[in-house]
């Protein structure tokens, strides 16, 4: 579904990626993990077109992406979860799902969606007239997901979902893009907490300095001694 | 009918604030021709400050500029009225389209830069047609001042008052239905967070060059009613002070308000007249009162009169609620 070949990307004259690879088919969950600063994020937003890459092709469906602007992108069925790219805080829960169908045509469908989103967060429904600066941590990140969500993409890029969340909001979080996963929605996740996320994963690749230094399926990842030692700490 | 109440936003104070304006006239010392004076001048910031609030409370681009393309359009519909001796009722409308094709070319060049680079911008695009009227003695007269045709052949100021009272009206109404479709969720999501709008499958640059078109437009629109109803233009009504006038009285009124610069336009308008009067062998201090005034509003009350209504609106309904 997704493929990326030889990604270079730069901000200025500092080089980010370095010929970064990888390929994510169609239902899978794949998660990418790495130290910070390693350009994890980077590589999100390379795909999602929000930073123009130097080099390199990304094919989303056969279709290459790799010079087509963020809102062309999401059109095609992309969609990236990340706290602060994602809330329009000045407005209400509401409103931001709104946003977040701005390419939906069909009030129906938009219905529909709308309550998708509050079956998996039933806590937006309660405050959908509140505005999103005044939501907690881990409301935030529900609705920066439900706002995605609302796009009905094929392709959720999520960057850093257990960022700053207290361990129990971090599991409604994973619950929540499990049933996502399962109900045929492609994930590509970009984590911190790596013990979480491989349990819940189908593949991984693992990033650092820009390079991507290993992949494999959650089983291999989980015993590799690299892994162990360096992000699982055992 | 109710549905579209609620779309244009007209609720029972709306309402007699309208009727209020209508009445006014009617009543002393308000029937004083000077005084109406005053108020169709007031008028005319008002409508102003409802088509900047459309750019600066939305997708919160702040036209610097602004009197700039309200100048242009005064220019451009006293010129084809005096050249080509068309009715003012036309080239008012006419006029209106020059501002509306710079806005469309300095909103292509001028959006894809960002906060600050974008006032600066189209505060030198201002400046620049200053310059222009000022030194095209041929065509504008320059500071002499150009003479053009009035609308009414009276010199009573009532029709005047009636017709810019309308014209703030539709300018308000045009601009509401606008930012009460799904352009103006798109306008807010723009000036909140462009990388959000960006991922959400809007071109930032498409909205607001659209904002930026409509809100030059109805700035000639109002610049052509200035024209004839003064009969005389001169360069300095395009100048920064000017701007920043009707930009002061935005903010009072509530950014992201529309009916907010209205309202306050009036009453801000009259004692800005009267502190001029009084302090009249000291020129230059209502720009300072302006300013300071300014500093205030933004610093301890940034969501203006628009922000207080919310707030009794709010107690108010508490107060009911509790009381059932």
């Amino acid at each position: 579904m997704l493929e990326v070949n030889n990604l270079n990307t730069c901000y200025d004259f500092l080089h980010v990626l370095w010929d970064v690879s990888l390929v994510i088919n169609e239902g899978e969950y794949v998660c990418l993990i790495g130290p910070n600063g390693a350009g994890k994020s980077t590589v999100l937003k390379s795909i999602a077109g929000l930073i123009e890459i130097k080099s390199g092709e990304i094919f989303f469906k056969g279709i290459s992406i790799g010079d087509k602007k963020g809102d062309q992108i999401c059109r095609m069925g992309i969609s990236l979860v990340s706290e602060e790219m994602n809330l329009f805080t000045g407005m209400t829960v509401m409103e931001n799902l709104s946003m977040g169908a701005y390419t939906i045509r069909g009030k129906k469908k938009k219905e529909a969606l709308m309550n998708f989103v509050f079956e998996l967060f039933p806590r937006l429904a309660e405050r959908r007239i509140q505005l999103a600066g005044t939501l907690s941590g881990g409301e935030r990140k529900m609705l920066a997901i439900g706002r995605s969500l609302m796009s009905d993409p094929s392709l959720l890029l999520v960057d850093e979902p257990s960022l700053g969340l207290a361990p129990r909001v971090v599991d409604t979080v994973f619950q929540a893009l499990e049933v996502l996963n399962k109900k045929g929605v492609t994930i590509f996740l970009v984590e911190q907490n790596v013990t979480k996320t491989l349990q819940v994963v189908d593949r991984g690749y693992v990033l650092e300095r820009g390079k991507i230094v290993l992949e494999g399926s959650r089983v291999e990842l989980s015993r590799n001694e690299h892994i162990r030692k360096i992000y699982l700490g055992v | 009918m109710k549905k579209f109440q609620d779309r244009i936003g007209l609720s029972m104070p709306g309402l007699l604030f309208g009727v209020f304006l209508l009445l006014l006239p009617w009543f002393p010392p308000f029937n004083k021709e000077y005084i109406l004076r005053w108020l169709i001048a007031a008028l005319i910031v008002g409508a102003s400050a409802i088509a900047f609030d459309f750019s600066g409370g939305f997708i919160a681009v702040i036209n610097f500029g602004f009197m700039g393309f309200f100048g242009l359009g005064a220019y451009t519909s006293a010129l084809l009225a005096i050249r080509f001796h068309l009715s003012p009722w036309l080239t008012i409308f006419i006029g209106a389209l020059s501002p509306a094709i710079l806005g469309l070319l300095s909103g292509l060049v001028s959006l894809r830069l960002r906060g600050m680079m974008i006032l600066c911008f189209t505060w030198f695009v201002g400046l620049a047609l200053m310059g222009l009227a000022t030194k095209l003695v041929f065509l504008t007269r320059g500071s002499l001042g150009l003479p053009c045709p009035t609308l009414y052949k009276t010199a009573s100021n009532v029709p005047y008052y009636y017709t810019i009272l309308g014209m703030m009206f539709v300018t308000y109404l045009v601009m509401k239905l606008v930012i009460q479709s799904h352009y103006g969720l798109a306008f807010r999501a723009i000036g909140q967070n462009m990388e959000a709008a960006r991922t959400s499958g809007i071109n930032p640059l498409k909205f607001r060059v659209v904002n930026f078109i409509l809100a030059c437009a109805f700035a000639g629109w109002i610049g052509g009613f200035y024209a004839h109803y003064y009969g005389v233009l001169t360069p300095d009504l395009m100048s920064t002070a000017k701007t920043t006038e009707v930009l002061v009285i935005a903010y009072i009124g509530g950014r992201g308000s529309l009916w907010g610069g209205a309202v306050a336009a009036v009453p801000f308008v009259f004692a800005m007249e009267v502190i001029r009067s009084v302090l009249s062998d000291m020129p230059g201090l209502n720009l300072i009162i302006y300013g300071l005034f300014l500093i205030f509003v933004m610093l301890y009350y940034p969501g203006g009169l628009a922000e207080g209504y919310r707030k009794i609106v709010a107690k108010l309904r508490v107060k009911e609620i509790a009381q059932h």
